[in-house]
Protein backbone atom coordinates (compact mmCIF):
# COMPACT_ATOMS: atom_id res chain seq x y z
CA UNK A 1 0.00 0.00 0.00
CA UNK A 2 2.75 2.42 1.03
CA UNK A 3 4.68 1.41 -2.04
CA UNK A 4 1.72 2.26 -4.26
CA UNK A 5 1.17 5.57 -2.57
CA UNK A 6 4.80 6.47 -2.96
CA UNK A 7 4.64 5.54 -6.62
CA UNK A 8 1.58 7.70 -7.10
CA UNK A 9 3.28 10.60 -5.33
CA UNK A 10 6.27 10.18 -7.57
CA UNK A 11 4.15 10.23 -10.69
CA UNK A 12 2.24 13.26 -9.41
CA UNK A 13 5.26 15.28 -8.35
CA UNK A 14 7.07 14.36 -11.54
CA UNK A 15 4.03 15.48 -13.51
CA UNK A 16 3.69 18.74 -11.59
CA UNK A 17 7.32 19.60 -12.13
CA UNK A 18 7.16 18.67 -15.82
CA UNK A 19 4.10 20.90 -15.88
CA UNK A 20 6.15 23.91 -14.87
CA UNK A 21 7.98 23.46 -18.18
CA UNK A 22 4.63 23.92 -19.93
CA UNK A 23 3.96 26.90 -17.69
CA UNK A 24 7.19 28.52 -18.84
CA UNK A 25 6.14 28.25 -22.46
CA UNK A 26 2.60 29.40 -21.67
CA UNK A 27 3.94 32.50 -19.91
CA UNK A 28 5.25 33.86 -23.19
CA UNK A 29 1.82 33.47 -24.76
CA UNK A 30 0.12 35.20 -21.84
CA UNK A 31 2.42 38.23 -22.02
CA UNK A 32 1.55 38.89 -25.63
CA UNK A 33 -2.11 38.03 -25.23
CA UNK A 34 -2.39 40.58 -22.44
CA UNK A 35 -1.08 43.42 -24.55
CA UNK A 36 -2.29 42.61 -28.08
CA UNK A 37 -5.25 40.33 -27.38
CA UNK A 38 -3.71 37.95 -29.89
CA UNK A 39 -2.67 34.34 -29.59
CA UNK A 40 0.93 34.48 -30.72
CA UNK A 41 1.38 31.46 -32.95
CA UNK A 42 5.04 32.30 -33.37
CA UNK A 43 5.81 31.71 -29.68
CA UNK A 44 6.92 28.12 -30.44
CA UNK A 45 9.19 29.38 -33.19
CA UNK A 46 10.56 32.00 -30.78
CA UNK A 47 11.43 29.23 -28.31
CA UNK A 48 13.21 27.31 -31.06
CA UNK A 49 14.89 30.38 -32.52
CA UNK A 50 16.17 31.71 -29.21
CA UNK A 51 17.56 28.49 -27.78
CA UNK A 52 19.11 27.48 -31.10
CA UNK A 53 20.86 30.83 -31.25
CA UNK A 54 22.00 30.36 -27.65
CA UNK A 55 23.44 26.91 -28.37
CA UNK A 56 24.85 28.14 -31.66
CA UNK A 57 26.72 30.98 -29.96
CA UNK A 58 28.25 28.51 -27.52
CA UNK A 59 29.10 25.70 -29.90
CA UNK A 60 29.97 27.48 -33.12
CA UNK A 61 31.64 30.56 -31.70
CA UNK A 62 32.91 29.17 -28.40
CA UNK A 63 31.30 31.99 -26.48
CA UNK A 64 31.06 31.24 -22.76
CA UNK A 65 27.72 30.18 -21.28
CA UNK A 66 26.67 33.38 -19.54
CA UNK A 67 27.74 35.67 -22.37
CA UNK A 68 25.97 33.46 -24.91
CA UNK A 69 22.81 33.63 -22.83
CA UNK A 70 22.99 37.41 -22.66
CA UNK A 71 23.62 37.61 -26.41
CA UNK A 72 20.65 35.34 -27.11
CA UNK A 73 18.47 37.48 -24.83
CA UNK A 74 19.62 40.62 -26.66
CA UNK A 75 18.87 38.92 -29.94
CA UNK A 76 15.32 38.31 -28.74
CA UNK A 77 15.01 42.02 -27.92
CA UNK A 78 16.07 42.74 -31.51
CA UNK A 79 13.45 40.26 -32.72
CA UNK A 80 10.88 42.10 -30.58
CA UNK A 81 12.02 45.40 -32.06
CA UNK A 82 11.70 44.13 -35.63
CA UNK A 83 8.33 42.54 -34.90
CA UNK A 84 7.00 45.82 -33.55
CA UNK A 85 8.39 47.83 -36.45
CA UNK A 86 7.66 45.54 -39.40
CA UNK A 87 4.67 43.48 -38.30
CA UNK A 88 2.68 45.20 -35.58
CA UNK A 89 3.01 48.84 -36.54
CA UNK A 90 1.79 48.41 -40.13
CA UNK A 91 -1.11 46.34 -38.76
CA UNK A 92 -1.99 48.83 -36.05
CA UNK A 93 -5.60 49.27 -37.12
CA UNK A 94 -6.09 45.78 -38.42
CA UNK A 95 -8.43 43.32 -36.75
CA UNK A 96 -7.18 40.83 -34.17
CA UNK A 97 -7.60 38.03 -36.70
CA UNK A 98 -5.20 39.73 -39.09
CA UNK A 99 -2.60 40.05 -36.37
CA UNK A 100 -3.13 36.39 -35.51
CA UNK A 101 -2.42 35.39 -39.11
CA UNK A 102 0.63 37.62 -39.10
CA UNK A 103 2.02 35.77 -36.07
CA UNK A 104 1.70 32.49 -37.99
CA UNK A 105 3.76 34.03 -40.78
CA UNK A 106 6.25 35.42 -38.30
CA UNK A 107 6.64 31.89 -36.91
CA UNK A 108 7.66 30.52 -40.31
CA UNK A 109 10.12 33.36 -40.81
CA UNK A 110 11.77 32.68 -37.45
CA UNK A 111 11.92 28.91 -38.04
CA UNK A 112 13.48 29.47 -41.44
CA UNK A 113 15.98 32.03 -40.18
CA UNK A 114 17.03 29.82 -37.30
CA UNK A 115 17.67 26.84 -39.52
CA UNK A 116 19.38 28.89 -42.19
CA UNK A 117 21.75 30.33 -39.62
CA UNK A 118 22.46 27.32 -37.45
CA UNK A 119 21.61 24.25 -39.51
CA UNK A 120 19.00 21.56 -39.02
CA UNK A 121 20.68 18.90 -36.90
CA UNK A 122 19.62 18.24 -33.31
CA UNK A 123 22.01 19.90 -30.85
CA UNK A 124 22.73 18.98 -27.31
CA UNK A 125 22.37 21.62 -24.65
CA UNK A 126 24.21 20.99 -21.40
CA UNK A 127 23.12 23.29 -18.62
CA UNK A 128 25.24 21.43 -16.11
CA UNK A 129 22.06 20.15 -14.47
CA UNK A 130 21.45 16.45 -14.86
CA UNK A 131 18.12 15.06 -15.99
CA UNK A 132 18.27 12.26 -13.41
CA UNK A 133 16.88 11.76 -9.90
CA UNK A 134 18.42 13.80 -7.13
CA UNK A 135 20.12 11.28 -4.80
CA UNK A 136 19.33 13.20 -1.60
CA UNK A 137 15.58 13.23 -2.31
CA UNK A 138 15.65 9.63 -3.48
CA UNK A 139 17.36 8.53 -0.26
CA UNK A 140 15.33 10.56 2.21
CA UNK A 141 11.88 10.80 0.68
CA UNK A 142 12.02 7.73 -1.52
CA UNK A 143 10.88 9.83 -4.47
CA UNK A 144 12.72 9.85 -7.76
CA UNK A 145 12.62 13.42 -9.00
CA UNK A 146 14.82 14.85 -11.73
CA UNK A 147 17.14 17.72 -10.89
CA UNK A 148 16.19 19.39 -14.16
CA UNK A 149 12.51 19.29 -13.20
CA UNK A 150 13.28 20.92 -9.87
CA UNK A 151 15.34 23.59 -11.58
CA UNK A 152 12.56 24.25 -14.07
CA UNK A 153 10.14 24.60 -11.17
CA UNK A 154 12.38 27.10 -9.41
CA UNK A 155 13.03 29.10 -12.57
CA UNK A 156 9.33 29.20 -13.33
CA UNK A 157 8.58 30.38 -9.79
CA UNK A 158 11.15 33.18 -10.04
CA UNK A 159 9.84 34.35 -13.39
CA UNK A 160 6.24 34.34 -12.21
CA UNK A 161 7.06 36.37 -9.13
CA UNK A 162 9.13 38.76 -11.20
CA UNK A 163 6.43 39.27 -13.81
CA UNK A 164 3.73 39.59 -11.18
CA UNK A 165 5.67 42.36 -9.44
CA UNK A 166 6.36 44.04 -12.77
CA UNK A 167 2.69 44.07 -13.75
CA UNK A 168 1.30 45.05 -10.39
CA UNK A 169 3.72 47.60 -9.01
CA UNK A 170 5.65 49.31 -11.80
CA UNK A 171 4.67 52.18 -14.01
CA UNK A 172 5.36 50.20 -17.15
CA UNK A 173 3.21 47.37 -15.76
CA UNK A 174 0.33 49.78 -15.25
CA UNK A 175 0.77 51.02 -18.80
CA UNK A 176 0.78 47.47 -20.03
CA UNK A 177 -2.45 46.60 -18.26
CA UNK A 178 -4.02 49.81 -19.52
CA UNK A 179 -3.09 48.97 -23.11
CA UNK A 180 -4.44 45.45 -22.62
CA UNK A 181 -7.80 46.89 -21.55
CA UNK A 182 -8.22 49.62 -24.16
CA UNK A 183 -5.34 50.51 -26.45
CA UNK A 184 -7.15 53.53 -27.90
CA UNK A 185 -7.88 55.07 -24.52
CA UNK A 186 -4.33 54.31 -23.40
CA UNK A 187 -2.90 56.20 -26.33
CA UNK A 188 -5.31 59.10 -25.72
CA UNK A 189 -3.69 59.74 -22.34
CA UNK A 190 -0.20 59.52 -23.74
CA UNK A 191 0.84 55.93 -23.08
CA UNK A 192 3.15 55.16 -26.02
CA UNK A 193 1.87 51.93 -27.57
CA UNK A 194 5.15 51.48 -29.41
CA UNK A 195 7.19 51.14 -26.24
CA UNK A 196 4.67 48.84 -24.61
CA UNK A 197 4.59 46.50 -27.60
CA UNK A 198 8.35 46.47 -27.81
CA UNK A 199 8.61 45.64 -24.13
CA UNK A 200 6.06 42.87 -24.30
CA UNK A 201 7.56 41.17 -27.32
CA UNK A 202 11.05 41.40 -25.91
CA UNK A 203 9.91 40.00 -22.59
CA UNK A 204 8.10 37.19 -24.39
CA UNK A 205 11.33 36.52 -26.32
CA UNK A 206 13.39 36.23 -23.16
CA UNK A 207 10.75 34.00 -21.56
CA UNK A 208 10.90 31.87 -24.72
CA UNK A 209 14.67 31.61 -24.34
CA UNK A 210 14.37 30.41 -20.75
CA UNK A 211 11.68 27.90 -21.66
CA UNK A 212 13.79 26.78 -24.60
CA UNK A 213 16.80 26.17 -22.35
CA UNK A 214 14.76 23.90 -20.10
CA UNK A 215 13.20 21.96 -22.94
CA UNK A 216 16.42 21.88 -24.93
CA UNK A 217 18.30 20.41 -22.00
CA UNK A 218 15.74 17.63 -21.77
CA UNK A 219 14.89 16.81 -25.36
CA UNK A 220 17.72 18.32 -27.34
CA UNK A 221 17.55 21.56 -29.27
CA UNK A 222 15.55 20.58 -32.30
CA UNK A 223 12.72 21.58 -34.56
CA UNK A 224 10.21 19.56 -32.52
CA UNK A 225 10.37 22.35 -29.90
CA UNK A 226 8.08 24.38 -32.15
CA UNK A 227 5.28 21.83 -31.87
CA UNK A 228 5.97 21.15 -28.25
CA UNK A 229 5.23 24.78 -27.55
CA UNK A 230 1.71 24.24 -28.81
CA UNK A 231 1.14 22.14 -25.68
CA UNK A 232 0.77 25.56 -24.13
CA UNK A 233 -2.61 25.83 -25.85
CA UNK A 234 -4.48 23.47 -23.48
CA UNK A 235 -2.53 25.04 -20.62
CA UNK A 236 -3.88 28.44 -21.58
CA UNK A 237 -7.41 27.20 -22.15
CA UNK A 238 -7.43 25.76 -18.65
CA UNK A 239 -5.58 28.58 -16.94
CA UNK A 240 -7.02 31.49 -18.89
CA UNK A 241 -5.30 33.34 -21.71
CA UNK A 242 -4.74 36.57 -19.87
CA UNK A 243 -3.61 35.31 -16.50
CA UNK A 244 -0.05 34.74 -15.38
CA UNK A 245 -1.06 32.65 -12.35
CA UNK A 246 -3.39 30.85 -14.77
CA UNK A 247 -0.47 29.86 -16.97
CA UNK A 248 1.29 28.38 -13.97
CA UNK A 249 -1.69 26.50 -12.51
CA UNK A 250 -2.74 25.40 -16.01
CA UNK A 251 0.74 24.02 -16.64
CA UNK A 252 0.76 22.18 -13.34
CA UNK A 253 -2.67 20.67 -14.01
CA UNK A 254 -1.72 19.57 -17.51
CA UNK A 255 1.59 18.13 -16.32
CA UNK A 256 0.04 16.23 -13.43
CA UNK A 257 -3.02 15.01 -15.31
CA UNK A 258 -1.13 13.76 -18.32
CA UNK A 259 1.41 11.84 -16.26
CA UNK A 260 -1.17 10.31 -13.91
CA UNK A 261 -3.45 9.36 -16.80
CA UNK A 262 -0.54 7.97 -18.76
CA UNK A 263 0.50 5.70 -15.91
CA UNK A 264 -2.91 4.56 -14.70
CA UNK A 265 -5.19 4.71 -17.69
CA UNK A 266 -2.66 4.71 -20.51
CA UNK A 267 -2.29 0.91 -20.61
CA UNK A 268 -5.97 0.52 -21.50
CA UNK A 269 -5.46 2.63 -24.60
CA UNK A 270 -2.17 1.04 -25.50
CA UNK A 271 -0.18 3.92 -23.97
CA UNK A 272 0.93 7.28 -25.30
CA UNK A 273 -2.17 9.14 -24.19
CA UNK A 274 0.08 11.92 -22.89
CA UNK A 275 -0.07 13.42 -26.35
CA UNK A 276 -3.82 13.94 -26.50
CA UNK A 277 -5.19 13.75 -22.96
CA UNK A 278 -4.49 17.47 -22.29
CA UNK A 279 -6.54 18.44 -25.32
CA UNK A 280 -9.50 16.36 -24.11
CA UNK A 281 -9.31 18.19 -20.80
CA UNK A 282 -9.12 21.48 -22.70
CA UNK A 283 -12.31 20.63 -24.58
CA UNK A 284 -14.16 20.12 -21.30
CA UNK A 285 -12.95 23.50 -20.14
CA UNK A 286 -14.06 25.13 -23.37
CA UNK A 287 -17.50 23.63 -22.87
CA UNK A 288 -18.00 24.49 -19.22
CA UNK A 289 -15.63 27.31 -18.34
CA UNK A 290 -14.45 29.03 -21.50
CA UNK A 291 -12.60 31.85 -19.74
CA UNK A 292 -10.42 29.30 -17.95
CA UNK A 293 -9.73 29.12 -14.25
CA UNK A 294 -8.16 32.54 -13.89
CA UNK A 295 -9.00 34.30 -17.14
CA UNK A 296 -10.54 37.71 -16.95
CA UNK A 297 -14.26 37.43 -17.18
CA UNK A 298 -15.70 39.57 -19.87
CA UNK A 299 -17.21 42.35 -17.83
CA UNK A 300 -20.30 43.93 -19.24
CA UNK A 301 -22.47 46.33 -17.35
CA UNK A 302 -26.17 45.83 -17.86
CA UNK B 1 -8.10 88.74 -31.87
CA UNK B 2 -4.38 88.07 -32.14
CA UNK B 3 -3.24 84.47 -32.48
CA UNK B 4 -1.48 84.39 -29.14
CA UNK B 5 -4.74 84.59 -27.24
CA UNK B 6 -6.02 81.47 -28.97
CA UNK B 7 -4.70 78.21 -27.63
CA UNK B 8 -6.23 76.40 -30.58
CA UNK B 9 -7.10 77.59 -34.02
CA UNK B 10 -8.45 75.38 -36.76
CA UNK B 11 -8.53 76.85 -40.25
CA UNK B 12 -10.65 75.38 -43.02
CA UNK B 13 -9.90 71.74 -42.38
CA UNK B 14 -11.18 68.91 -44.51
CA UNK B 15 -10.99 65.35 -43.19
CA UNK B 16 -11.36 62.10 -45.08
CA UNK B 17 -11.52 58.54 -43.81
CA UNK B 18 -9.97 55.70 -45.83
CA UNK B 19 -9.11 58.29 -48.50
CA UNK B 20 -12.71 58.34 -49.74
CA UNK B 21 -15.22 59.22 -47.06
CA UNK B 22 -15.37 62.95 -46.62
CA UNK B 23 -16.25 63.57 -42.98
CA UNK B 24 -15.45 67.27 -42.63
CA UNK B 25 -15.84 69.72 -45.50
CA UNK B 26 -14.77 72.99 -44.07
CA UNK B 27 -14.43 73.55 -40.35
CA UNK B 28 -12.77 76.57 -38.78
CA UNK B 29 -12.84 77.36 -35.13
CA UNK B 30 -10.89 79.02 -32.37
CA UNK B 31 -10.52 78.29 -28.70
CA UNK B 32 -9.28 81.31 -26.71
CA UNK B 33 -6.95 80.55 -23.82
CA UNK B 34 -8.78 79.68 -20.64
CA UNK B 35 -12.23 79.55 -22.25
CA UNK B 36 -14.82 76.83 -22.73
CA UNK B 37 -15.96 76.35 -26.30
CA UNK B 38 -18.85 74.09 -27.24
CA UNK B 39 -19.04 72.21 -30.50
CA UNK B 40 -22.66 71.36 -31.14
CA UNK B 41 -24.47 69.29 -33.68
CA UNK B 42 -26.40 66.08 -34.29
CA UNK B 43 -25.05 62.56 -34.69
CA UNK B 44 -22.65 62.31 -37.59
CA UNK B 45 -22.26 66.07 -37.94
CA UNK B 46 -18.49 65.77 -37.48
CA UNK B 47 -17.96 66.75 -33.84
CA UNK B 48 -15.91 63.70 -32.91
CA UNK B 49 -13.95 63.89 -36.13
CA UNK B 50 -13.03 67.51 -35.42
CA UNK B 51 -11.80 66.60 -31.92
CA UNK B 52 -9.83 63.64 -33.20
CA UNK B 53 -8.24 65.78 -35.89
CA UNK B 54 -7.02 68.08 -33.12
CA UNK B 55 -5.70 65.31 -30.85
CA UNK B 56 -4.20 63.50 -33.87
CA UNK B 57 -6.13 60.37 -32.92
CA UNK B 58 -7.50 60.33 -36.48
CA UNK B 59 -4.54 58.40 -37.79
CA UNK B 60 -5.45 55.34 -35.77
CA UNK B 61 -8.85 55.31 -37.47
CA UNK B 62 -7.46 55.73 -40.96
CA UNK B 63 -8.58 59.32 -41.05
CA UNK B 64 -6.51 62.19 -42.41
CA UNK B 65 -6.63 65.97 -42.49
CA UNK B 66 -6.48 66.60 -46.23
CA UNK B 67 -6.83 70.39 -46.27
CA UNK B 68 -6.45 73.27 -43.87
CA UNK B 69 -4.31 73.77 -40.79
CA UNK B 70 -4.56 73.16 -37.08
CA UNK B 71 -2.46 75.25 -34.76
CA UNK B 72 -2.13 74.45 -31.09
CA UNK B 73 -0.26 76.78 -28.76
CA UNK B 74 1.38 78.53 -31.68
CA UNK B 75 2.64 75.46 -33.56
CA UNK B 76 1.22 73.22 -36.24
CA UNK B 77 0.18 69.77 -35.04
CA UNK B 78 0.64 68.17 -38.43
CA UNK B 79 3.58 65.94 -37.57
CA UNK B 80 2.56 65.04 -34.02
CA UNK B 81 1.20 61.78 -32.63
CA UNK B 82 -1.24 61.38 -29.73
CA UNK B 83 1.41 60.78 -27.08
CA UNK B 84 3.35 63.84 -28.25
CA UNK B 85 0.16 65.88 -28.06
CA UNK B 86 -0.33 64.74 -24.48
CA UNK B 87 3.22 65.83 -23.83
CA UNK B 88 2.34 69.25 -25.22
CA UNK B 89 -0.59 69.48 -22.81
CA UNK B 90 -3.53 68.50 -24.98
CA UNK B 91 -5.58 65.53 -23.79
CA UNK B 92 -8.72 64.10 -25.32
CA UNK B 93 -11.42 62.37 -23.31
CA UNK B 94 -12.82 59.94 -25.82
CA UNK B 95 -16.48 59.40 -26.51
CA UNK B 96 -17.98 56.59 -24.44
CA UNK B 97 -15.63 57.20 -21.46
CA UNK B 98 -13.37 54.24 -22.26
CA UNK B 99 -12.14 53.43 -18.75
CA UNK B 100 -9.71 50.61 -18.18
CA UNK B 101 -12.32 48.18 -16.89
CA UNK B 102 -10.07 45.70 -15.15
CA UNK B 103 -8.08 48.38 -13.35
CA UNK B 104 -9.25 50.00 -10.14
CA UNK B 105 -10.56 53.55 -10.16
CA UNK B 106 -7.32 54.81 -8.67
CA UNK B 107 -5.14 52.86 -11.11
CA UNK B 108 -7.16 54.38 -13.94
CA UNK B 109 -6.47 57.87 -12.67
CA UNK B 110 -2.79 57.20 -12.01
CA UNK B 111 -2.44 55.85 -15.55
CA UNK B 112 -3.28 59.37 -16.69
CA UNK B 113 0.05 60.56 -15.30
CA UNK B 114 1.97 58.07 -17.45
CA UNK B 115 3.41 60.72 -19.72
CA UNK B 116 4.82 62.70 -16.79
CA UNK B 117 7.93 61.80 -14.88
CA UNK B 118 6.64 61.90 -11.33
CA UNK B 119 7.80 60.30 -8.12
CA UNK B 120 5.41 58.22 -6.01
CA UNK B 121 5.01 61.14 -3.62
CA UNK B 122 4.22 63.57 -6.43
CA UNK B 123 1.63 61.18 -7.83
CA UNK B 124 -0.09 60.89 -4.46
CA UNK B 125 -0.10 64.65 -4.12
CA UNK B 126 -1.64 65.03 -7.59
CA UNK B 127 -4.17 62.34 -6.76
CA UNK B 128 -5.31 64.15 -3.65
CA UNK B 129 -5.72 67.33 -5.67
CA UNK B 130 -7.76 65.51 -8.30
CA UNK B 131 -9.95 63.94 -5.62
CA UNK B 132 -10.92 67.39 -4.39
CA UNK B 133 -12.77 67.82 -7.68
CA UNK B 134 -14.04 64.25 -7.87
CA UNK B 135 -15.05 63.52 -4.29
CA UNK B 136 -17.20 60.61 -5.35
CA UNK B 137 -14.21 58.84 -6.94
CA UNK B 138 -12.24 58.98 -3.73
CA UNK B 139 -14.87 56.85 -2.03
CA UNK B 140 -14.68 54.31 -4.83
CA UNK B 141 -10.92 54.40 -5.37
CA UNK B 142 -10.46 50.66 -4.79
CA UNK B 143 -13.38 49.45 -6.96
CA UNK B 144 -12.83 47.92 -10.34
CA UNK B 145 -13.68 50.60 -12.90
CA UNK B 146 -15.92 48.34 -14.96
CA UNK B 147 -18.30 48.02 -12.03
CA UNK B 148 -18.79 51.75 -11.45
CA UNK B 149 -21.77 53.68 -12.78
CA UNK B 150 -21.84 55.57 -16.06
CA UNK B 151 -21.47 58.93 -14.31
CA UNK B 152 -18.55 57.67 -12.26
CA UNK B 153 -16.89 56.29 -15.37
CA UNK B 154 -17.18 59.70 -17.01
CA UNK B 155 -15.59 61.25 -13.94
CA UNK B 156 -12.79 58.65 -14.08
CA UNK B 157 -12.17 59.54 -17.72
CA UNK B 158 -11.95 63.27 -16.97
CA UNK B 159 -9.89 62.74 -13.81
CA UNK B 160 -7.53 60.47 -15.74
CA UNK B 161 -7.06 63.14 -18.39
CA UNK B 162 -6.44 65.80 -15.72
CA UNK B 163 -3.58 63.73 -14.29
CA UNK B 164 -1.63 64.51 -17.46
CA UNK B 165 -1.73 68.18 -16.38
CA UNK B 166 -3.29 69.40 -19.60
CA UNK B 167 -3.43 72.99 -20.80
CA UNK B 168 -6.34 71.99 -22.96
CA UNK B 169 -8.99 69.29 -22.67
CA UNK B 170 -11.05 67.90 -25.51
CA UNK B 171 -14.25 66.38 -24.18
CA UNK B 172 -16.24 64.20 -26.53
CA UNK B 173 -19.88 64.00 -25.42
CA UNK B 174 -19.15 63.92 -21.70
CA UNK B 175 -22.82 63.65 -20.75
CA UNK B 176 -23.87 60.95 -23.17
CA UNK B 177 -26.47 58.67 -21.61
CA UNK B 178 -26.38 60.30 -18.19
CA UNK B 179 -29.30 61.34 -16.01
CA UNK B 180 -29.94 65.13 -15.87
CA UNK B 181 -28.64 65.41 -12.31
CA UNK B 182 -25.36 63.79 -13.33
CA UNK B 183 -25.14 65.96 -16.43
CA UNK B 184 -25.25 69.00 -14.16
CA UNK B 185 -22.66 67.46 -11.83
CA UNK B 186 -20.26 66.71 -14.69
CA UNK B 187 -20.61 70.22 -16.08
CA UNK B 188 -20.03 71.72 -12.65
CA UNK B 189 -16.77 69.82 -12.39
CA UNK B 190 -15.74 70.82 -15.90
CA UNK B 191 -16.49 74.45 -15.13
CA UNK B 192 -14.53 74.25 -11.89
CA UNK B 193 -11.52 72.69 -13.62
CA UNK B 194 -11.67 75.45 -16.19
CA UNK B 195 -11.77 78.22 -13.60
CA UNK B 196 -9.44 76.88 -10.93
CA UNK B 197 -6.90 75.04 -13.08
CA UNK B 198 -7.12 77.39 -16.05
CA UNK B 199 -7.65 74.54 -18.51
CA UNK B 200 -9.03 75.57 -21.88
CA UNK B 201 -11.83 73.29 -22.99
CA UNK B 202 -13.30 72.28 -26.31
CA UNK B 203 -16.32 70.06 -25.80
CA UNK B 204 -18.53 68.26 -28.26
CA UNK B 205 -22.12 67.89 -27.13
CA UNK B 206 -25.57 67.02 -28.33
CA UNK B 207 -26.98 68.40 -25.15
CA UNK B 208 -27.15 71.91 -26.62
CA UNK B 209 -28.87 73.72 -23.81
CA UNK B 210 -26.66 72.58 -20.93
CA UNK B 211 -23.52 72.84 -23.05
CA UNK B 212 -24.18 76.46 -24.04
CA UNK B 213 -25.11 77.44 -20.50
CA UNK B 214 -21.68 76.25 -19.38
CA UNK B 215 -19.64 77.58 -22.28
CA UNK B 216 -18.26 80.94 -23.40
CA UNK B 217 -18.59 80.38 -27.11
CA UNK B 218 -20.33 77.91 -29.39
CA UNK B 219 -20.06 76.46 -32.87
CA UNK B 220 -22.86 74.56 -34.52
CA UNK B 221 -21.82 72.10 -37.18
CA UNK B 222 -23.94 70.17 -39.61
CA UNK B 223 -22.75 67.61 -42.18
CA UNK B 224 -19.12 68.56 -41.74
CA UNK B 225 -19.54 72.34 -41.95
CA UNK B 226 -19.75 75.11 -39.39
CA UNK B 227 -23.25 76.51 -39.85
CA UNK B 228 -23.33 79.06 -37.09
CA UNK B 229 -21.12 80.38 -34.36
CA UNK B 230 -21.29 83.01 -31.67
CA UNK B 231 -21.03 83.65 -27.97
CA UNK B 232 -22.95 81.15 -25.89
CA UNK B 233 -25.36 83.91 -24.84
CA UNK B 234 -26.11 84.94 -28.41
CA UNK B 235 -26.65 81.33 -29.50
CA UNK B 236 -28.97 80.66 -26.59
CA UNK B 237 -31.12 83.58 -27.63
CA UNK B 238 -30.86 82.91 -31.36
CA UNK B 239 -34.28 81.98 -32.74
CA UNK B 240 -32.96 79.39 -35.18
CA UNK B 241 -30.95 77.65 -32.50
CA UNK B 242 -33.91 77.79 -30.18
CA UNK B 243 -36.14 76.18 -32.72
CA UNK B 244 -33.78 73.58 -34.16
CA UNK B 245 -31.62 72.61 -31.22
CA UNK B 246 -33.46 73.62 -28.11
CA UNK B 247 -36.99 72.79 -29.26
CA UNK B 248 -38.31 76.13 -28.03
CA UNK B 249 -39.88 78.93 -30.00
CA UNK B 250 -41.88 82.00 -29.29
CA UNK B 251 -45.04 80.01 -29.76
CA UNK B 252 -43.89 77.31 -27.36
CA UNK B 253 -42.41 73.87 -27.94
CA UNK B 254 -41.95 72.71 -31.44
CA UNK B 255 -40.17 69.86 -33.21
CA UNK B 256 -37.99 69.77 -36.26
CA UNK B 257 -40.81 68.70 -38.58
CA UNK B 258 -42.89 71.71 -37.66
CA UNK B 259 -40.02 73.98 -38.46
CA UNK B 260 -39.60 72.41 -41.87
CA UNK B 261 -43.32 72.70 -42.55
CA UNK B 262 -43.22 76.34 -41.57
CA UNK B 263 -40.25 76.95 -43.84
CA UNK B 264 -41.93 75.37 -46.84
CA UNK B 265 -45.01 77.47 -46.13
CA UNK B 266 -43.00 80.69 -46.05
CA UNK B 267 -41.21 79.63 -49.25
CA UNK B 268 -44.58 79.10 -50.93
CA UNK B 269 -45.69 82.50 -49.78
CA UNK B 270 -42.56 84.08 -51.25
CA UNK B 271 -43.08 82.24 -54.52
Amino acid sequence: MVEELLFFMEVLVGGLLAGTMYSLVALGFVLIFKASATFNFSQGAMVFFSVLAFVGFMQDFNIPFVLAFILAALLMVVVGLCTERFVLRPLMNASEDTVLMATIGLGYVLEGLAQAAWGVEVRRLDLGIGDFPVPWIADNLKLFISALDITAGLVAAIMIIGLFLLFKYTKIGLGLRAVADDAGAASSIGIPLKHIMLLVWSAAGVVALVAGCMWGARAGVQFALVDLALKALPVLIIGGFSSIPGAIIGGLIIGAVEKVLEVYIGPFFGGAIEGWAPYVLAIFFLLYRPEGLFGEKIIRRV
Amino acid sequence: MSTSTNILSIKNIEVTYDNVILALHDVSLKVPKGKVVALLGANGAGKSTTLKAVSTMLASERGKVTKGTIEYDGTSIEKQNPSQMVGLGMVQVLEGRRCFGHLTVEENIIAGAYSRKLSKGDINQELEKIYTYFIRLKERRKSQAAFTSGGEQQMIAVARAMMAKPKMLLLDEPTMGLAPQLVAEIFNIVKELNQKEGVSILLAEQNTNVALKNSDYGYIIETGRVMLDGTAQSLLSNDQVKELYLGISKKGRKNFRDVLKEESLTKKKIN
